[in-house]
Order: structure tokens, then C-alpha cells, then sequence
């Protein structure tokens, strides 16, 4: 395939690791740098336990902090959104995988700092929201400039935003496996050896810049022996039902906290701050719905650090809040509000348990950890990615093959009732729909119109049959466009209709009632569906102000649908 | 070689100004002059006074006077509203040190009365990070460590912080400090918690909470002690079957005394002693001489050859061989050999001395419930 002999094969090769390595480092220092800032600010800003116990002795002084940080935070996220991100609103995963899918313009290396900068101000202050959205922008971000350079590369742009979000993933979680796995499941959406190898170099990059060189403590670590009785992977399964209604419920709440903010508060930029006050008054009296929320995550798998009744109540509160956040325009992911709810879920699920179906069972953790999943992955849509997360981080094969059963059947509902995930809900709302796979939401991106085609036969509305007649016989074609003296398409006439009329009749009485048209903005999917059932040789093609721009003819439509469709499968089936 | 030259030159120079302003605090004090260190007795003062005093007032003819401690910062604010003080040096925990130095209770030290290593390397580069402090140098690495009765577990022993609160399976007392120290840390490691998440999850109401209900297993079983030497006897008489202690006191029970007493290094919590100087000691002069002296690396090895707490500086640490007396290699003994350290909790120092009182409020609150 590659043309060029050995020399290209080497240059190719080669470059595509250096493109690998160099934006596998880049997005995993970010991500370190990223995550560092907001462990910083939170000891700053008084919202992490271990500063705010430290200023135990001045209550009015933690106090006051709970309430204004989120709120001045809030503020401020408001403002450097409103001004200095193009797209108003925080960039998240789903710009990354449009730009990875699309060839539509990313969004610009301004817009994309200035989100990163909101995410940071949001995180660190103490909004319910999570920060590996964020850190997946940030790997994109890199691989998008990457993606710039003209290396001549095949698919140099989506492999290198790949490479980022691997990266990233790889770094946060300490689990490269896993954020190979998400760039591909979640970012590219297929499984192609060309992109398979600089994708793993660099999350293995990823993983090397943060065991081996910063020494990155373990994210999580549990301690788990094994599951006791076979019975319960049947509580697994049902547990997974379970957080797929609550994935259901997040998403419900989500859209309700979006139209609430438009109807509520007018100013854009005054959104986040109104929710962060919210936040910080639910704190005062739930410390525990603050920031990502790591010391919570870790008692939930704690027997005896939580009541049953106080679990209900945090979940609730941080469901609502994360809700609030998010749709108030706080910058941030779902991802890591969703494995708190999840886990804390998980071990309600197990406190609750023992009273329902009163047999033996292995313990919370398990439980824990396996609610934890299911809502994650039921949020994210990417089940594998999950349940490789479990594996790298617990190391625990008893737990992974739990947590697999819980999320497979979290996200069979979920899929069902939900789509496939947040993200790809967010897309269908911008007008890519990922729901029927990428050769739909791609087609939906590319406009008929660059197929357009100016042999066609015109005739004016005060021609008659016979003129046309003899014009379309010269022209050696079946159809003619009535048009006005303006260029508005009137209407269609098929040699076919005209064959035995009078020569003196008005063409325009000849006309046929119902013809397809495009428009300027009918994509190659959309007219492969109009096409069902057409009979004629080519279609109109009309301007906003129903003027004839021109013909498609009928093999144009399907050879636009056979040059992407090649393209998308040279690209899943391409070696390195 | 220049560097070391200079080195060489400056250490002469210093050695020149040393002995006239020893000689002259002599001469000005009509009495031998006694300097008063605060220390924690036993074994470990034992150890000091060979290793340092001794030597000390052979070198400049200085008595050396020790008045018992038991750490806390409580008694240096008594000594200090008492107006009368004798005390000069104190041999604090660091993070005691650290709060003291905050609250005012201590006399700042300059670090350049510190002896470069024996090759010429700067102190600053030899002694362990963090060490060298405006209020205090900080000298050796100890540990607390759970240690047992070998005689009351005959069969099974117990090898994990979480045997320790585990009374069916290892019934007997446990003696434990009277003081907020190490409880928490050890009631949330045998609830599996990693110790990176130790201090996190301490500083919320829920870990506090947790933490007591964990010391809600076990007691009564618990008998309470104050200073460093009892938990040796407790266990030796036979009175307590688990204990936590000191590891050089553990150390010294056992292979100098032949007590039948095991240490646990499963959640060994590591802590710093500092040398520090009271406010307002006439002999503050003095005190920095002494500090200095007792900071050299050759002295620091002595004292690690007679107990087994680690010296805070890397030219002492490569120097510490056999026991002085026994001929015990000391290496293994420490708590910073490489096979005691996997699970090992370094005491956060920080959090330790922001959080005096909200501990002393948890202990004596858990002690009245």
C-alpha cells in the first residue's frame, strides 16, 4: 500500500513512533502537571481534608472558604469561558473524538488553554465535577498540534489525537492498558494495527513518564481475596442493572440542571458561580460532595465507615451537585463524579444486601468496587476500558471478573435506554450521531454539494414541449430543469412525460409534481437515503433561496458513498 | 580539589574559633559550667551519654546534665512560664519540635555550626532532606513498632498491625502510649488502608470516627504507659502480650538483656528526633556547641552502634557496623534496612504538629466515651 518502496515503509514507521513518543510525553507531563495544580489549589483553598483540618481551630475561617471558593471559583470559570473560549462552553471528550472522527477544524490552541484553564479554576476549587474529562481534552489538544505538522502521514491527526488521550488516560490512572484501550474504544472507534502500535507506544510512554520518572503513588489500591460463593455473581449482574438506572437518572438530571440554568439565570458567565454557592452551602453541611472526593472513595470501601442512611444522602447530594456543575457550566468530566456515585452506590448495594437476599456474602468491597464500574462505564460507554481500569488497579483477577459481569450488564440497559454514553449523546446534540457507528456520523459530515455537476439541460417557464423536446434529444439527456427568469428551480420534466404531447403546450403543465432536490447543506448519508425509490438520472441540487445550483447525477451520489466508505475501511484494516 | 582545599581551610578556621569561645565561656563562670538536656531516658539516654555527652565533657570539660522528657510541647510552655528554666537542649520528635518552633518556644539554630561530612561534603547535602530546620537539626530516624511476648503466643505468632487488634486469634494485653501518637494510624492500617492515604483520610471526622471505633475492639485490653522504658518491662514481666514501643528499646531488650520479645515492622511508623533549644536559655552559645558536636558524623555512629535508631546523615550512616558492646551487626536492627520499609508509615510531621490539639481532643474524648 505504501508507495515509495522501503525508504517510505522506514520513514513512515519511524516517524510515527517519534509522533507517538513525542505526543505521548507531552500530554502525560500535562496531565501530571494538571492533576499536581489541582491537589495544589485544593490545599490552598481550604477544600481538601487535610487543609481544612489543619484549620480546624478557626471554624468561621473554613467555613467562610467553603462558601466562597466554589462561588469566586465559579466566577471565574464563568468569565474565562465566556471570554476566552470561542465555543462558550468547556471542551470536553466529545470535541476530541469529532476531531478525531471529522475533518472539521478543532477548536484553537486559545480556546483549547482557556478551557483547560476553567477546568483547572473548577477543580480546584471544589466543584463536583471530575478532572479526567479534562485531562482526555488536554491529551487531544496535543494530538491535534501534532496533527498539524506536515509530516505526510496517513490519518496523521486522529492516531496522534489517539496518542494524547492514551497518553493521558495511561498517566491518570496509572493503567496504560486501559488507556490504549479508551483511545480506541471511545476516541477512534475502531481497531486498526496502523493505529494500534503508535497509540500503545504512547501510553506506554505515558506509564514510563509516570511510574518510572515521577514515581506516581498507585490511584487505588484495595485489598480483596477472592469471591466466597458463586451465587453472587447473579447480585453482580443485578447490581449492574441497577447502575444503569442510575446512569439513567444522572443523565434525567443532567438535562433538567442544563434547561434549569437557561431558564434561571440569563447571564451565561454567571451560571458557574450560582452553582458553586450551591455547593458550597450543601458542603457546609455535607463535607463530602467537595472535589473529586478522594478520602470518600476510599472509606466507601471501609465496612463500618458509612450508615446506610448517610451513604443514601451522600449519593444523592453528589448525583445533584454533579448535575448542578456540569450543567451550570462548570468545566469537568462525569467520569470521576460517576466512580464516586458508583462507588458509593456499590457499598450501599452491600449494606442493603444482607437485609434482601440474607445469605453469605464476600464482603463491601467487592460490591464496591463492581458499582463503581458499572456506573462509570455505563456514563462513558466504554465497558472494556473499565474493566481493564479494575485489572491495572487492583491487580486483582477475582475483582475484574466481578466487575466484567456488573458492567456488561450496566451497560446492555444502559445502551438500550441511554445510547451508548454521555459523550456520544453530547455529539447528537451538535449533529453527529455516533448511534448507528462511525459510517453514518461520518457520511452525515461530508455535503453532496462538492459532487455537484453543471451538465444539465435548463429550460425557462415560458418554453414550450417542443423547444424542450428537441433540446433534451440534442443533449442526449432524459430530464430538464424549468426555471424562472431568476434561476429558481420551477420544476423537473422527464423526456419520458413529454414523449407524445403537443409541441404548442406549456412545458411548465408537463411538469412532474413530486421530485427529490438537495440542498447546500444535504450530506452524503442524508442523500443516500433521499435516493430510495428515484427513478430519474440526476438530482437537483438548490441555493437557500431555491435557485439551481446544478445536478447530482445519480452514480455521483454513489460514488461519494463508495470513496468515503473505502476510505473508513482502509483506515480500520491498514498495518502499520 | 579546590572545593576540598577549601573546604580543609574552613574546617581549620573553624576548629580555631571553637576552643576560644569554649574556653571562654569557662573563664567567665566561676563554676564548671553545666549544660541541662532534656531526654527520654533508658536505653536511648544510656546510648547518648556515651556516644555524646561523655565525649563532650571530655573534649571541653562541660558537665552534661539530662532531665527526664516524654515528649509533647505542653511541658516546655510549663517551663517557660515558670521563669526559671534550666533547661538548655531538648531532644524533641521533630513534629513536636515543629510546632514549638511556631508557637515560639524555641531559639532559632544556625546552621552553619554544622560539621561538613569527614570527606568534605557539606552538611546540607549530607544530612537527610527536611533536616536541617531554623528551630532544630534533626539527628536520628526511630521507629515505633509493635512488639510481643514471645512466650504468650506459643504457637501462631502474630506478624501484622491487624494481629494487634485481632484479640481472638492473639488474646492478651496490649499496651499502647497514653497519647494521641500512632493509635490512628495503626486502628486505619489494620483496615486496610494504604498508608499514601494514611494522613488523607485522618484529617476528615469520618476517619477520626472510624479510627475509634477500631480502638473499641480492643479496649479492654489495653494497659496504658507513659515513658519509653515501660513497654519493655510489660512485656518482660509477662503483663502485656502485644506492646507498641520504641524499636532501639526493643532492640536493646533483646539482644543485650536476652528478654523474650519479637518486633512486628509490619506498619512501623517512622519518626525524627531533633536537637532543639529552650527560649531564652543564658546558654544558647553553648547549646549550639553542643549540637554541633554531637551532630558530627563519627559521634552520630557511635550512638547507632549502641542502639539502633538510624543517624540523619548519610557519612554517619555508612559508618554504623557492629554493637560497640555485643557485636551485634547494628544494619538490620534499623528502621530504615531495606526490609522493614515496605510497609512502613513515615510519620507526617506536618500534620502532626498542626493537629495537636484536634488530637488531644479525639484521645480524650475516645477515653471519656
Amino acid at each position: 500500500m505504501d508507495k515509495g518502496g522501503v525508504p517510505q515503509i522506514v520513514y513512515q514507521i519511524g516517524m510515527v513512533t517519534v509522533v507517538a513518543i513525542a505526543v505521548g510525553a507531552a500530554a502525560s507531563l500535562a496531565a501530571i502537571g494538571f492533576v499536581d495544580a489541582v491537589h495544589y489549589l485544593n490545599e490552598r483553598l481550604l477544600i481538601s481534608p487535610y487543609a481544612r483540618i489543619q484549620a480546624d481551630d478557626r471554624p468561621g475561617l473554613v467555613a467562610a472558604a467553603t462558601l466562597l471558593v466554589p462561588t469566586v471559583g465559579g466566577l471565574v470559570v464563568g468569565l474565562v469561558v465566556h471570554f476566552l473560549v470561542r465555543e462558550k462552553r468547556g471542551l470536553a471528550p466529545p470535541d476530541a473524538i469529532l476531531a478525531a472522527q471529522t475533518s472539521s477544524p478543532a477548536p484553537g490552541l486559545r480556546s483549547s488553554l482557556a478551557s483547560t484553564l476553567a477546568a483547572l479554576v473548577s477543580l480546584g476549587s471544589g466543584a463536583s465535577v471530575g478532572q479526567y474529562g479534562p485531562l482526555v481534552y488536554l491529551g487531544a489538544m496535543f494530538g491535534n498540534l501534532a496533527g498539524r505538522l506536515r509530516l505526510n502521514l496517513r490519518h496523521q491527526r486522529s492516531i496522534a489525537i489517539a496518542c494524547g488521550v492514551a497518553a493521558a488516560i495511561s498517566t491518570a490512572f496509572n493503567a496504560p492498558i486501559a488507556g490504549l484501550v479508551f483511545a480506541h474504544e471511545v476516541i477512534l472507534r475502531h481497531y486498526s494495527l496502523r493505529a494500534f502500535a503508535p497509540v500503545t507506544v504512547a501510553a506506554a510512554t505515558g506509564y514510563v513518564i509516570a511510574n518510572v520518572i515521577f514515581d506516581r503513588p498507585p490511584l487505588f489500591l484495595v485489598n480483596f481475596g477472592s469471591v466466597e460463593h458463586s451465587y453472587e455473581f447473579v447480585f453482580f449482574a443485578l447490581e449492574g442493572v441497577l447502575c444503569a438506572g442510575l446512569a439513567w437518572g444522572f443523565m434525567l438530571l443532567l438535562r433538567f440542571s442544563d434547561k434549569a440554568a437557561r431558564y434561571y439565570i440569563a447571564p451565561v458567565w454567571a451560571r458557574p458561580a450560582a452553582a458553586g454557592l450551591i455547593v458550597g452551602l450543601v458542603a457546609l453541611w455535607i463535607p463530602e460532595v467537595l472535589g473529586i472526593g478522594q478520602e470518600t472513595l476510599r472509606f466507601a470501601t471501609i465496612e463500618g465507615a458509612f450508615g446506610i442512611g448517610e451513604l443514601a444522602l451522600i449519593i444523592v447530594a453528589k448525583l445533584a451537585l454533579t448535575a448542578l456543575c456540569v450543567g451550570f457550566g462548570f468545566v469537568g468530566g462525569v467520569f470521576s463524579p460517576a466512580l464516586l456515585i458508583g462507588i458509593l452506590f456499590g457499598a450501599f448495594y452491600g449494606l442493603v444486601l444482607p437485609y434482601i437476599a440474607p445469605v453469605p456474602h464476600s464482603g463491601l468491597v467487592v460490591y464496591a468496587i463492581c458499582g463503581m464500574m458499572a456506573l462509570a462505564s455505563s456514563v462513558i460507554g466504554a465497558p472494556l476500558t473499565t474493566i481493564l481500569i479494575v485489572f491495572e488497579l487492583t491487580r486483582s483477577y477475582d475483582l475484574t471478573i466481578a466487575a466484567m459481569v456488573a458492567v456488561v450488564f450496566a451497560n446492555l440497559i444502559s445502551y438500550r435506554v441511554i445510547g451508548r454514553s454521555l459523550f456520544d449523546l453530547q455529539l447528537r446534540a451538535r449533529g453527529f450521531d455516533l448511534s448507528l457507528g462511525r459510517d453514518k456520523a461520518i457520511l452525515e459530515t461530508y455535503r453532496i454539494r462538492a459532487y455537484l455537476s453543471d451538465n444539465v439541460t435548463t429550460a425557462d417557464e415560458g418554453e414550450t414541449i417542443g423547444d424542450v423536446r428537441q433540446r433534451l434529444i440534442d443533449d442526449h439527456r432524459s430530464e430538464a430543469m424549468i426555471l424562472n427568469g431568476g434561476g429558481k428551480l420551477l420544476g423537473v420534466v422527464r423526456l419520458q412525460g413529454i414523449v407524445n404531447s403537443q409541441a404548442s403546450i406549456p412545458v411548465l403543465e408537463k411538469a412532474i409534481p413530486a421530485y427529490t432536490t438537495f440542498n447546500e447543506d444535504t450530506s452524503v448519508w442524508q442523500s443516500m437515503e433521499m435516493l430510495r425509490g428515484f427513478l430519474g438520472e440526476a438530482v437537483p441540487l438548490v441555493d437557500r433561496n431555491g435557485r439551481l445550483m446544478g445536478v447530482v447525477p445519480e452514480e455521483a451520489v454513489i460514488r461519494a458513498y463508495l470513496e468515503i466508505v473505502h476510505d473508513l475501511r482502509e483506515e480500520e484494516n491498514e498495518a502499520a | 580539589m579546590k572545593r576540598r582545599s577549601l573546604m580543609a581551610w574552613r574546617l581549620m578556621v573553624l576548629s580555631f574559633l571553637a576552643v576560644p569561645t569554649v574556653l571562654q565561656a569557662q573563664s567567665e563562670e566561676q563554676d564548671p559550667a553545666v549544660l541541662t538536656v532534656a531526654t527520654w531516658g533508658g536505653a536511648y539516654e544510656d546510648s547518648q551519654r556515651r556516644a555524646y555527652f561523655e565525649p563532650f565533657t571530655e573534649a571541653t570539660g562541660i558537665e552534661i546534665e539530662t532531665v527526664h522528657y516524654d515528649g509533647g510541647i505542653e511541658v516546655l510552655r510549663e517551663q517557660l512560664e515558670s521563669g526559671d528554666s534550666e533547661w538548655d537542649v531538648i531532644d524533641m520528635i521533630q513534629s513536636d519540635a515543629s510546632a514549638a518552633c511556631m508557637e515560639g518556644l524555641l531559639e532559632p539554630i544556625d546552621p552553619d555550626i554544622l560539621t561538613p561530612a569527614p570527606d568534605g561534603t557539606p552538611a546540607q547535602e549530607d544530612f537527610m532532606e527536611g533536616a536541617i530546620h531554623r528551630c532544630f537539626i534533626t539527628q536520628i530516624v526511630f521507629s515505633t513498632v509493635i512488639a510481643f511476648d514471645d512466650r504468650a503466643f506459643p504457637g501462631v505468632k502474630p506478624d501484622s498491625v491487624e494481629d494487634f487488634f485481632n484479640l481472638e486469634a492473639f488474646p492478651g494485653k496490649r499496651a499502647l502510649r497514653k497519647s494521641p501518637v500512632g493509635l490512628l494510624e495503626w486502628a486505619l492500617l489494620s483496615l486496610s488502608v494504604p498508608r499514601e492515604q494514611l494522613y488523607d483520610l485522618l484529617s476528615t471526622r469520618r476517619g477520626l470516627d472510624l479510627a475509634s471505633q477500631r480502638l473499641d475492639d480492643i479496649r479492654d485490653a489495653i494497659i496504658w504507659w507513659t515513658s519509653g522504658d515501660e513497654p519493655v518491662e510489660l512485656l518482660t514481666s509477662g503483663e502485656a502480650a502485644m506492646a507498641t514501643g520504641y524499636n532501639g528499646r526493643f532492640f536493646h531488650a533483646r539482644a543485650m538483656e536476652g528478654a523474650p520479645i519479637s518486633v512486628i515492622w509490619d506498619g512501623q511508623l517512622i519518626g525524627f528526633n531533633s536537637w532543639s533549644i529552650l527560649r531564652g536559655t543564658d546558654q544558647a552559645d553553648l547549646s549550639e556547641d553542643f549540637i554541633a558536636f554531637a551532630t558530627r558524623a563519627e559521634n552520630m555512629a557511635a550512638q547507632a552502634n549502641l542502639i539502633s535508631y538510624g543517624p540523619a546523615r548519610k557519612s554517619a550512616q555508612r559508618r554504623v557496623g557492629l554493637h560497640t558492646d555485643a557485636g551485634v551487626p547494628m544494619r538490620p536492627y534499623m528502621p530504615t534496612a531495606p526490609s522493614h520499609m515496605g510497609t512502613a508509615v513515615v510519620r507526617d510531621h506536618h500534620w502532626y504538629s498542626q493537629t495537636v490539639d484536634l488530637r488531644e481532643q479525639w484521645f480524650r474524648e475516645w477515653l471519656d466515651r
